[in-house]
């Protein structure tokens, strides 16, 4: 059976546990912890190492899914866990101030695993408020990247069903890069 | 100890924010160094990785070492769980210079995090920890 890791990262209030949890066929790890930040995100807990879930795709494929701290202050976390990551689904919260600046400066913070790995971009939120919009996004993202398509999509965390989408278009594009990285030479 | 109690804490304000706790937590720490010269750094923490105090943080990066105690002792928790061996007590990092002793102010999502350096024994080390958490448990009351 294959395997992959992809790794779910964003903003504290982006749904990234919710989104595992929507996805996940084993009960999720968690370590969430009373959040006392409500200035940054109104919810009761915000996590504070990792979430941990795992996903079987056509029977043939697992997929580990590993949830990062949104804070940047747990970003040894993130070190941690881009490591072992083939690929990175990004959730962005479009309530959040200056989302796209937010969103350009995740894929900063994860730029070794943007570099060797696959990108998918999914943005919450887009029902609280509607601006920017997807095309605003993809505009950005291309003007920062052109040399490559990051697609972006809405998405509500709960759903499990629009999390797979997103999930497979990620899982594809790893595969995608895998079989095109060179052959390593021999000896 | 000093066992006249702080000023009352406004129940509202994180712990990191309420003038209460870091008062408690400054007390807490000073005794403690009181009781293990070899006590070379330790810090209150909330639950979710926000310093409250700190001690000793010339050589340390406060904010850094709660944040990584917040993960630390979420992780360990977890383990706890997962296996279904009830709760999670304390956590110690043993390593060649020194250790880390963590454990949980009992009735708080407060972390006590304490680095000993080698020349106290683990037990000792525990021990001194427990009273320092009771002791804050104590004054935040």
């Amino acid at each position: 059976m294959a395997e992959h890791v992809v790794l779910f990262a964003g903003p504290m209030g982006s749904g990234k546990t919710t989104a595992i949890r929507s996805l996940s066929e084993i009960e999720v790890v968690s370590t969430e912890a009373a959040n006392t930040d409500r200035a940054t995100a109104d919810k009761e807990t915000t996590t504070v190492a990792l979430d941990y879930g795992e996903i079987t795709i056509d029977d043939v494929t697992k997929v580990r899914l590993y949830g990062v701290p949104g804070q940047k202050r747990f970003d040894f976390m993130w070190s941690i866990l881009a490591g072992r990551a083939r690929g990175l689904l990004l959730l962005i919260n479009n309530d959040a101030p200056e989302s796209i600046a937010l969103l350009l400066q995740y894929l900063a913070d994860f730029h070794e695993l943007h570099a060797r790995g696959a990108v998918v971009i999914g943005v919450t939120k887009s029902d609280v408020r509607e601006s920017p919009t997807v095309a605003d996004y993809s505009a950005a993202l291309t003007a920062k990247f052109p040399e490559q398509l990051i697609p972006v999509f809405t998405v509500d965390p709960r759903n499990a069903e629009e999390m797979r989408t997103l999930l497979l278009t990620l899982v594809a594009s790893v595969e995608m890069r895998e079989l095109l990285a060179p052959a390593p030479e021999k000896i | 100890m000093n066992l006249l109690p702080g000023p009352a804490a406004p129940a509202t304000l994180p712990s990191h924010l309420n003038p209460a706790h870091i008062d408690a937590g400054n007390r807490t720490l000073a005794e403690m160094q009181e009781l293990a010269t070899s006590l070379t750094f330790a810090a209150m923490l909330t639950d979710d990785g926000f310093e409250i105090v700190h001690l000793n943080g010339a050589t340390t990066d406060g904010g850094r070492f709660a944040s990584m105690s917040s993960s630390v002792q979420a992780l360990s928790d977890a383990v706890a769980h997962e296996l279904k061996i009830g709760t999670n007590e304390y956590v110690i990092i043993a390593s060649e210079l020194g250790h880390v002793i963590q454990l949980r102010v009992q009735g708080h999502p407060i972390v006590l995090a304490a680095l000993f350096d080698t020349h106290e024994t683990l037990g000792k080390g525990l021990s001194i920890a427990r009273i320092a958490a009771r002791r804050m448990a104590q004054l935040m009351a």
